[in-house]
């Protein structure tokens, strides 16, 4: 079992080089955030090794809450997710909600069927087949599987914007101080994010640039 | 808010928007330039060795406290890294990543100063936090003794959070996914971890892995089946 012993000291080793390059660079970073967060964004994605959001945003300790799970599926009825939610909007204070998906995503091409996953992720995947279903009709339009996958995942993005809408503590801290949502994919392919939606109290809020 | 506080309050948004999308395409630059095939290899599929269980804290980016790339870490965050039985969202990531992804490791890992332990321990109601948090209470009756016994207030929070991680640890021992994947293949091993702001580092609770898998079986040995 060498590989998984070799698997294991390389994340020990990473860390300690994390540890020299940033006290090197700014040598009280990690003790001021010892004091606190805060936070601007609240980002909720999948949890795919390839979208690792802080680095492909390059941002730093501190900029990003972060909740991932399969797909970045969002329900309403969802404990861990909500409590995410709760806490990053209610206590933490985030002034946005980015929902991420991505292209090539294992639970959107799981969600174009219904083979049988297991019960555990049959029942997590339930609600992105619904999408699917919902929309069949646009989805046969589409001519590869890679296609389909991405708008499902796409519409999967515009539905959780809708479902964190309907959640109070979302719904009044965009009325109170102005949270905004927005909707993005990230291209594996091309290591990029597109912005798909955003959303505020008065709908597009021209904040941000369209098309870049 | 006055008009001309809604505009610096606007101003802000969008220069904090635009730096992410700035910082994106720099990043996707510098990562051509090292190497011009990593994204079309990235889209042919993940391959990961690791799950990682943390907190949602903005403090504590996995990958880069580990010093790993893209595609190398699945990744689920949430409020105190916590790991409950009839948490399907968490129990789908497990089984993915166990049975499908076949991950080689799974790290639990948490921090000091948590403010999920913290808000755990305040005696308030906190709506949809009461049922998550009350796992964190529930380690705290497991330990009670012990914790009692430390006075220094910010002490015994963070001696929490390090039996909070070796006790949600020890729930994804629990999981019919990874007993069995052990039992066939030999992993996935689990770790539980904490993280330290004040030095940077990630500290090895040292979870004794087959010891615990033992340990549990007597009650949750979930191998037999199939």
């Amino acid at each position: 079992m060498s590989t998984i012993q070799d698997a294991f000291h390389r994340l020990v080793a990473g860390n300690q080089s994390y540890k020299a390059k940033t006290f090197s660079e700014a040598p009280n970073f990690l003790p001021q955030l010892a004091t606190g967060q805060s936070p601007e964004v609240l980002w909720i994605g999948c949890a795919d090794s390839r979208v690792p959001e802080t680095t492909i945003c390059q941002c730093k300790p501190g900029d990003i809450f972060v909740h991932r799970n399969i797909a970045n599926i969002l329900s309403a009825d969802d404990i861990s997710a909500g409590s995410v939610i709760q806490y990053g909007v209610g206590a933490v204070k985030v002034q946005r909600i980015v929902v991420c998906g991505h292209t090539s995503c294992g639970g959107a091409n799981a969600a174009l069927g219904d083979a049988d996953l297991g019960e555990t992720l049959n029942t997590w995947l339930h609600p992105m087949r619904e999408l699917r279903r919902k929309h069949q009709k646009e989805l046969d339009a589409l001519e590869s599987t890679a296609a389909k996958a991405n708008r499902l995942a796409e519409i999967n993005v515009r539905n959780s914007l809708e479902v964190l809408q309907t959640l109070p503590v979302v719904g009044n801290a965009m009325r109170e101080r102005g949270l905004t949502l927005h909707g993005v994919i990230y291209d594996i392919g091309e290591g990029e994010l597109k912005v798909l939606e955003e959303t505020s109290k008065s709908g597009n809020n021209s904040l941000w640039s369209q098309g870049r | 808010m006055t008009e001309q506080e809604k505009e610096r309050v606007n101003e802000h948004l969008k220069a904090t928007h635009d730096r992410i999308f700035e910082s994106n395409r720099a990043w996707a630059s510098k990562c051509l330039d090292k190497d011009p095939e990593f994204f079309a290899k990235l889209n042919s599929g993940q391959q990961p060795d690791y799950l990682y269980i943390g907190c949602s804290d903005s403090r504590i980016p996995a990958n880069e406290i580990m010093g790993l790339e893209a595609g190398e870490v699945f990744m689920h965050r949430n409020i105190a890294n916590l790991v409950n039985s009839i948490d399907l969202n968490i129990m789908s990531v497990i089984n993915y990543a166990v049975r499908h992804l076949r991950v080689k490791h799974i790290v639990v890992c948490g921090h000091y100063n948590c403010g999920g332990v913290k808000a755990a321990m305040t005696p308030a109601d906190l709506g949809l936090l009461n049922p998550w948090l009350r796992n964190i209470r529930d380690v705290y009756r497991l330990h009670e003794q012990e914790l009692d016994g430390i006075t220094d207030d910010a002490k015994r929070y963070d001696r929490l959070a390090e039996l909070n991680v070796l006790e949600q640890a020890r729930n994804v021992v629990k999981t019919a996914a990874v007993q069995k994947s052990y039992k066939d293949d030999g992993y996935p091993i689990v770790h539980a971890w904490i993280f330290d702001f004040k030095d940077g580092l990630l500290k090895d609770l040292k979870l004794d892995f087959e010891g615990t898998l033992k340990s549990i079986q007597k009650i949750y040995n979930l191998t037999g089946g199939d």
